[in-house]
């Protein structure tokens, strides 16, 4: 008997640890926290005594910007907020990108959540779904004025969960396509007009393509460098794969010519001249389109920051995505965040007044200026400094035709379904007929499972 | 006399108690009632924060009926152990084997054949992602240099999990030091009759080394089998936003549980999975124990 006790041992302690990790996680929480509602107590005391009229609020706000560019300007905006009333303090806790979200879901279920937190505007439905993040409709119905107006109106719909909001929009971003002006030249194309339509894009490309030796030397373009072919299917009609309903648009007639369209451009170029490129991609000097390998490229609007610090010799433009034919729309793709009051947080109406702050002109254009983000706020987008500088300009032009994509409460794991499928036909190894058909009726499925 | 004898053992059997009292706290506070926690929390909905209804076997059903990832990430954690386990242990015999020569500078050898067991975490996959690195990594210049092209690994669908074995081999150093010191323990008399009987070296590893360390043997076969089943961070580190890598095909089973425990919030579903892959490892472990009586050695006898 001895010798099975060692590895029945080991089985049990390993495998059940794992439930443990799974079940038991608010635990180890708890402890971490730092008690605010304790001393908490203690303040109201020794207030009380000292006879002041108003006793602080004390909140705790969680986001994971850390960086040493970051972290300085969500400071200021905090001590910005602590000195302009008397009423309420906030105390900034920077938890870890890999941290948070599991973090936050603990201390909700714990009851004891931070007042305040930065999260993923995609998934804010999701999360009230499940109650994890405070209705903030009472608190917008007191207002004099109309809090949504504030926002770009794909990002207010983003932060809705059957009609009412979880959370408001704090930042978001754009794709816009960067072309290099001196390769425009070079070749006898007009640096000035960029490419509107795929068929343009094309055409450009090709013209831009620099062959030595039978070898590739410069790529003029190529649609899964800086995007995803996911990106290019929304871009294809402007629709999410999931509507609000639950209505699944993968296999439709635009997106399939979207995905073929990528497949053709591969077969064009050939695997190994794809993979030989992006093997040698690399960031800063070693980006592709800083240093001449690529001459047209979609990135996120930020990547301005990189030619600014890295690239002062490029002479390039940027522009809006093309679009698929004329007419069919330059439709963009955006992610962002939010800032939402936890479930169970101990001061919503306290943690409301913040956040509102947070997502108001003045704050939000400090944001953008210091971080060139995309911000929620529409007037402080639209702040003349920024926008005399072309790319904010573009972007915020952009911001017209850019889809947020949320999670659908009805399949909130459908892009693990929808992934494997593109990656099949991109690599070859599925008919784009096949693939996104697999992928339509799979995610029809998991809809219909999650809708009973 | 009698009496007496019996209350000195119940004092002794109290203070036994007394003495493993702060394990079995602990195993009722953090591991059995977790344990039972899942298994309850297994048939409902439960979602952390608002939902824990009783839902009977939804989430079982819906898993082998109604999840076509389930059976991916299934497919996938059979596939690497399946690989892994018996290359990782053949691989560690033959390290420990080749380490176990009298030759000058074993010790060096052996510190730098362990040196990688050291190494963990996410900075080992990190190493490895560039190692990998279809056209700048380390393995496809040396295949090149003799002449073999080789695969895109982590970003080609059919070689990502081979990759991930061979990364895995490298590690052999932990399991070859249990090995080696089996092999220290065999007693050098049976090694010199052999020899009298003129038995090569094969023999003497066939017949004599390597029934001498099945126990060893037995006891890594079990806990790389159970480690194997736990794979996580290789899918979760080393593909593209850990997503699961080139179609799906570093999708783990805690890969994916993971997801639904907290991607998704669906943390029943999570917790019935938990079952199904305890249960599949309960039943190879118990294969493992039943068969190992034909194979495995106890020079002590068979009632140890």
């Amino acid at each position: 008997m001895k010798r099975f006790g060692r590895p029945l041992a080991i089985l049990l302690v390993l495998l059940l640890s794992l439930s443990m990790v799974l079940a038991g996680c608010s635990n180890s929480e708890q402890s971490e926290q730092p008690a605010p509602p304790a001393d908490q107590g203690q303040d109201d005391g020794e207030q009380a005594a000292a006879d002041t009229p108003k006793e602080k609020v004390k909140l705790d706000f969680w986001s994971f910007w850390g960086s040493v560019t970051r972290r300085p300007i969500i400071e200021k905006m905090i001590s910005d907020f602590n000195g302009s009333q008397d009423s309420i303090e906030v105390k900034y806790t920077f938890v870890p990108w890999g941290d948070i979200w599991t973090k936050n879901l603990a201390a909700i279920a714990a009851g004891n959540p931070p007042d305040a937190i930065i999260n993923d505007i995609n998934t804010v439905a999701h999360r009230a779904n499940q109650k994890q993040n405070t209705n903030l409709t009472p608190y917008l119905a007191k207002e004099s004025e109309n809090i949504q107006d504030r926002f770009f109106p794909q990002l207010w719909e983003a932060v809705l969960f059957n009609g009412e909001a979880y959370g408001l929009p704090f930042n978001t971003d754009t794709r816009l396509l960067f072309w290099n002006k001196e390769h425009f030249a070079e070749v006898g194309l007009d640096p000035e007009s960029p490419p509107q339509s795929w068929a343009e894009l094309e055409e450009y490309a090709k013209k831009l393509d620099k062959v030595e030796n039978g070898k590739y030397t410069r790529i003029g373009f190529y649609p899964l460098w800086g995007v995803g072919a996911d990106i290019w299917m929304l871009n294809s009609d402007g629709k999410n794969f999931i509507d609000e309903d639950g209505n699944v648009y993968v296999n439709t007639p635009e997106k399939i010519q979207a995905l073929e369209w990528i497949v053709n451009w591969r077969n064009r170029l050939g695997d190994k001249t794809v993979n030989a490129f992006q093997a040698e991609f690399g960031s800063q000097q070693a980006d592709p389109f800083i240093s001449g390998k690529v001459s047209m490229m979609v990135q996120n609007m930020n990547f301005y920051t990189q030619l600014r610090d890295y690239g002062k010799d490029v002479k390039y433009g940027v522009t809006l995505v093309p679009e698929r034919e004329e007419g069919t729309g330059h439709w963009s793709w955006g992610g962002g965040f939010a800032v939402e009051i936890p479930y169970g947080a101990k001061h919503p109406e306290e943690s409301y007044q913040f956040i509102k702050y947070l997502t108001d002109v003045d704050a939000q254009s400090y944001w953008a200026k210091w971080g060139l983000d995309m911000v929620a706020n529409k007037n402080a987008a639209n702040d003349p400094e920024l926008q005399s500088i072309d790319v904010y300009k573009v972007a915020v032009e952009a911001m017209d035709k850019t889809l947020i994509t949320p999670t659908p409460v009805f399949a909130p794991d459908f892009i693990g379904l929808l992934n494997p499928q593109i990656d099949a036909a991109v690599l070859g190894k599925a008919s784009v007929q096949d693939a996104l058909k697999k992928a339509q009726s799979d995610i029809e499925n998991l809809v219909k499972s999650n809708k009973k | 006399m009698n009496r007496k004898t019996s209350s000195i053992r119940q004092r002794e059997e109290i203070q036994g108690y007394i003495f493993i009292l702060p394990w079995l706290i602990g195993f009722v506070v953090f591991v059995l009632g977790p344990l039972l926690f899942s298994l309850y929390g297994s048939f409902t909905n439960y979602n952390v924060t608002s939902r824990m209804d009783f839902i009977g076997f939804d989430n079982y059903k819906r898993m082998f009926t109604g999840d076509p990832l389930f059976w991916t990430s299934l497919y996938n954690t059979f596939y690497y152990v399946i690989f892994m386990v018996p290359l990782t242990t053949a691989g560690s015999i033959l390290m420990a084997v080749l380490l176990n020569q009298r030759v000058s500078g074993t010790r060096v050898y052996r510190t730098i054949y362990y040196m990688p067991s050291v190494l963990s975490g996410v900075a080992v996959y990190m190493l490895w992602m560039q190692i990998l690195s279809p056209e700048t990594g380390l393995l496809n210049t040396l295949l090149r240099l003799i002449g073999v092209e080789g695969p895109a690994w982590l970003f080609d669908p059919a070689w990502t999990k081979p990759a991930i074995i061979i990364m895995k081999m490298w590690s052999v150093g932990g399991g070859m030091l249990l090995y080696l010191a089996s092999m220290q323990g065999i007693p050098t008399q049976l090694y010199e009759s052999a020899d009298l009987d003129g038995a090569n070296a094969w023999h003497k590893f066939r017949y004599i080394t390597l029934p001498m360390i099945t126990p060893v043997i037995f006891f890594d076969l079990v806990t790389s089998l159970i480690g194997g089943f736990q794979i996580f961070q290789e899918g979760y580190v080393m593909s593209q936003s850990g997503d699961g890598g080139p179609m799906n095909s570093l999708l783990f089973y805690n890969l994916h549980m993971w997801n639904k425990a907290f991607e998704v919030f669906d943390m029943g579903y999570a917790m019935a999975m938990a079952w199904i892959l305890f249960v599949i490892v309960m039943i190879l472990t118990a294969l493992n124990l039943k068969y190992s009586k034909n194979w495995v050695y106890y020079e002590g006898g068979d009632n140890r």
